[in-house]
């Protein structure tokens, strides 16, 4: 089946099962392979994908359910300054370990940025569901916190 | 800590591959993709213990899927962990098996052209048992004579031996005289402790893509923490050299020891593609992934003696291992467990006995710390029990007792003991207990209402590596290559692995600091087998403190080079020991000089020079064994709030205070220490891998939801968590440095459950400590607050 969506900016057509999720387009048919494949099952957050502008786990839409709808991945935000800034403060605070939980938080991140929803800091905590098994949290707290309002948690 | 004149060590610096990895950019195994290439799938046992009549591929066949079954696999036992010597390894894994001893087990695979008719051609084999057999879930059943066999015949290094009573192995060690050790003691304690069976839950579940070569050699790309001995097991497996099978190293996404062994899925994969004559990716779902991993189960029984004045006169420890169903060396963890106690406090006489025993469970492999978390928990519950007892300052029998510097540490096991050289515990302890208001902290019984707080302490360490002056049960050493360009710039070749904790930067770094070379001038060069020397794995929190000084030594090589090399070209410099070499600042390169003269010349000229004159690369290969494996400390004071109506627990402060001698990069080491701490957290209180006791199956589908890491809502907001770093220097660590990796989680899960204790009174001797227990403990004390 034809499905038609923008990915990033850019109109796609793509031919899919009708049971094919959009994790495994994203992977395998269009090649965005900043979109990790942890669970399949919605539970850790690695394939978050941003669903006109709501970030949401990919492995738990069909492919077909996005059809004409707008989805963002990391690949799509490297010129938006909010994003560019949410990048710089990971890199400065060191919330980055092996990397593989990192552009799903970014995007969830950069969601509850861009919709203003971060007052303090147990703000971030509860907006933030993706798992990071590295980090203990502490680092992507803060350099999320950092970008809502330009000073560290710290 | 800058004191030391460090231009790049000691100092925060963004690490190299924090921008590819932000952007997405970074690989890992699944991501990879080759033509042709084909998708496996692994046909799991429905039973916990079994044995298989058939296997009926007929109608995967006819699927046109590629299809393997134990026939096509050479019979022979392995061990998919080489870091022991062969002689103490223990071999009874098959890489397909007829008689699965758990469920899971792989008994079958199929590979074809994409992954949903690979799983529709799994599902079409057919599987028939001949019989099906009670699994045998509890250790000590297991050992009970009447019990069936898990295994009748497995190898000992090159050697068949027989299982009796279902015991994988044995390790029994004693040290002066317990008795009469225990007859001067004023006061003795004996404790139960029984662990959870924790999974590792790295975020990156494993994968493997195979692929034939001409000549009939293998490119193997996988989620490994040791290619060499992913290699070497391929090349013994399958009976191909080595220098056919060339193992890949690809960024992984997180491991906690996971995969110090080779994965079950690789051996299958290259089945598969030497079967098909193709590339073969398998990539585990995350139910498949908690089927290939756990952690151990620990049953302990402790036993110590103290004198009125604090000091201990002997302890007995009992070691009971819960090993699932085949062995990933738990021998040495017999070792480990045993030096991990020993290496906590002066017992004075001393006796062990450990015994790893096969159940029917997914087999147990090291999880970060590798017995320390859970021996260090039980020591630290009972010397806080023991101080209370005998009314000394829980802080103050610590620094009476521990093992410190100038005594002996075998953290890694009886035939890897190396003196203390650098100790931070003192320090640590003294200021942790300032930070966190230690004094105020009051008792249990004073504390009343809903909600409670407590403060508790503990203290411990992990080791750095498993070297040490003499060769023992343990393989430890390293290599490198480091390669001078001719613009001055370096290629730096390293087997060794990095897991996500920024290991490979602290090396950059150290290299960086060693030539005075920005790091941003040194590439990690991508490594395979087939052009790095053998490195044993990344593990025992070993990747600073043994590759760092490997590239270390190298940089030195690479260093009396270039100043040979500028003696030549200077021609008025006496020797090569006039020089010195270093970044200049004002022009912005790397220089070799002469001090208090102006006369010098940049690296990058020296560089060019040798190549337009034909005088070759200045180039090092060093392969390095450490002889001392020292003990980084660490030191947790925590405190906790516990809602004793419903029995969950929060974390209020933390102080984690670490002694890694000079800290490479202060930024990884606080991420060490956070992500420790918050594994720690799971550990104390959700984290276990339940069996269903009468089919064997882990319980909640292996749902992460049901597994229950902490969240971003379960852990400390930043602000209350203090790092404190202690001002040591480690002589044999490159540049002062030492590991941190373990040694950031191993006391946490004591110092909690002490603050929980400090709360509400009561101690807990099974973990994980679920809201339920917590609730029930206070009710059978009395307490019915509604």
């Amino acid at each position: 089946m034809r499905v038609e969506f923008i990915l990033n900016g850019r109109r796609v057509a793509v031919d899919v099962e009708p049971s094919e999720t959009l994790l495994n387009t994203l992977r395998f048919k269009l090649r965005v392979k900043s979109v990790k494949r942890g669970c399949e099952r919605g539970e850790c957050g690695s394939c978050t994908i941003l669903l006109d502008g709501q970030p949401v786990t990919s492995c738990m839409l069909l492919t077909l359910q996005v059809e004409g709808r707008e989805v963002t991945t990391v690949e799509g935000l490297e010129k938006d300054d909010l994003f560019r800034r949410l990048v710089e403060y990971f890199i400065e605070e060191g919330a980055i370990q092996c990397g593989f939980c990192t552009p799903g938080i970014l995007l969830t991140a950069w969601a509850g940025l861009k919709q203003g929803r971060f007052k303090s800091v147990d703000d971030v905590r509860e907006y933030v569901a993706n798992l990071c098994r590295c980090t203990g949290y502490v680092k992507i707290i803060n350099a999320i916190y950092k970008a809502a309002t330009g000073v560290a948690g710290r | 800590m800058s004191q030391l004149g460090f231009r790049f060590l000691a100092r925060r610096t963004p690490r190299k591959d924090a921008e590819p990895k932000v952007r997405g950019l970074v690989k890992y195994t699944n991501d990879l993709e080759y033509p042709g290439m084909l998708i496996g799938r692994i046909v799991r046992s429905p039973y916990a213990f079994a044995d298989v009549k058939k296997i009926d591929v007929s109608e995967a066949v006819r699927m046109g899927a590629v299809v393997i079954t134990p026939d096509d696999i050479p019979q022979k036992p392995f061990n998919p962990r080489l870091v022991s010597v062969d002689e103490v390894t223990f071999k009874d894994t098959y890489v397909l098996t007829y008689k699965p001893r758990y469920l899971g087990e792989p008994v079958a695979a199929v590979a074809a052209s994409s992954e949903e008719l690979a799983q529709r051609a799994a599902e079409a084999i057919r599987l028939e048992f001949e019989r099906v057999y009670k699994p045998i879930l509890d250790p000590f059943e297991a050992m009970s004579p009447s019990a069936p066999r898990i295994h009748e015949r497995i190898m000992k290094g090159d050697k068949w031996i027989d299982v009796e009573n279902n015991i994988a192995a044995r390790l029994d060690y004693e040290e002066g005289d317990v008795e009469r050790g225990f007859s001067e003691a004023d006061y003795v304690l004996e404790r139960g402790f029984k662990t959870g069976k924790r999974y590792h839950m790295q975020l990156e579940p494993k994968a493997v893509l195979c692929v034939p070569e001409p000549g009939g050699k293998l490119t193997i790309y996988t989620t490994t923490q040791s290619i060499h001995n992913t290699r070497i097991l391929i090349s013994q497996l399958f009976n191909i050299p080595e220098s056919r099978v060339n193992v890949v190293k690809v960024p992984i996404g997180g491991s906690f020891g996971s995969s110090i062994q080779t994965n079950y899925l690789v051996p299958i994969a290259v089945a598969l593609c030497l079967k098909a004559g193709k590339p073969v990716k398998i990539a585990y779902t995350r139910e498949e992934d908690m089927l290939d991993h756990s952690n151990f189960v620990f049953h302990f029984k402790i036993k110590m003696g103290a004198r009125r004045d604090g000091s201990f006169t002997a302890a007995e420890f009992t070691n009971i291992l819960d090993v699932g169903a085949h062995q990933v060396q738990p021998y040495p963890l017999l070792g480990t467990s045993l030096g991990w106690f020993v290496s906590m406090y002066k017992w004075r006489n001393l006796r062990y006995r450990g015994i790893a025993v096969y159940t029917n469970k997914v087999p147990g492999c090291a999880l970060r710390g590798y017995g320390a978390p859970e021996v260090q928990w039980a020591v630290e519950t009972m010397v806080d029990e023991i101080a209370e007892a005998l009314g000394i300052d829980p802080i103050e029998i610590r620094l009476k007792n521990y093992v410190g510097r100038g005594d002996i540490f075998w953290g890694q096991g009886p035939t890897v003991r190396s003196v203390i050289k650098s100790d931070g515990v003192p320090e640590l302890l003294l200021k942790g207990k300032e930070l966190i208001n230690w004094d105020k902290r009051g008792r249990p019984g004073e504390k009343k209402g809903r909600y409670r707080r407590g403060i508790g302490v503990a203290r411990g360490f992990h080791t750095s590596g498993a070297g040490g002056p003499i060769s023992g049960e343990v393989i430890d050493y390293t290599g490198c290559i480091l390669k001078l360009n001719e613009d001055g710039s370096l290629d730096y070749l390293t087997a060794l692995q990095d897991h996500g904790g920024g290991t490979l930067d602290a090396h950059v770094k150290i290299i960086a600091e060693e030539l005075g070379v920005p790091p941003d001038l040194i590439n990690l060069a991508s490594a395979s087998t087939e052009n790095t020397p053998y490195d044993v794995c990344t593990h025992a929190s070993r990747g600073t403190f043994v590759g760092g000084e490997c590239a270390r030594r190298a940089a030195q090589i690479l260093k009396q080079k270039i100043f040979e090399t500028a003696v030549r070209i200077l021609g008025r410099v006496v020797n090569p020991e006039a020089l010195r070499i270093g970044y200049d600042e004002k022009l912005g390169e790397t220089v070799v000089y002469v001090e208090g003269s102006d006369l010098k010349i940049t690296l990058r000229e020296i560089t060019r020079t040798a190549w337009q004159r034909n005088w070759g690369t200045l180039v090092a290969a060093v392969t390095y064994r450490a002889t001392s494996a020292p003990p980084s400390f660490t030191v947790y004071y925590v405190e906790v709030e516990v809602d004793t109506w419903t029995g969950k627990i929060r974390p209020v402060r933390v102080v984690a205070g670490a002694d890694v001698g000079i800290p490479v990069n202060p930024d990884m080491v606080e991420g060490q220490l956070h992500g420790g701490f918050a594994m720690a957290w799971g550990m104390a209180f959700s984290e276990d891998t339940k069996y269903d006791p009468s089919t064997g199956e882990i319980m909640g589908r292996m749902l992460i939801t049901d597994y229950k890491i902490p969240t971003a809502q379960d852990v400390l907001p930043p602000e209350e968590f203090k790092v404190l770093i202690a001002n040591t220097y480690e002589p044999s660590g490159p540049f002062g440095a030492k590991g941190l990796g373990e040694a950031a989680m191993n006391p946490a899960v004591g110092a909690i459950l002490n603050a929980v204790y400090n709360a509400i009174g009561v101690r807990f001797y099974e973990l994980p400590v679920t809201p339920d227990k917590v609730v029930k403990a206070l009710r059978e004390r009395g307490e019915t607050p509604w």
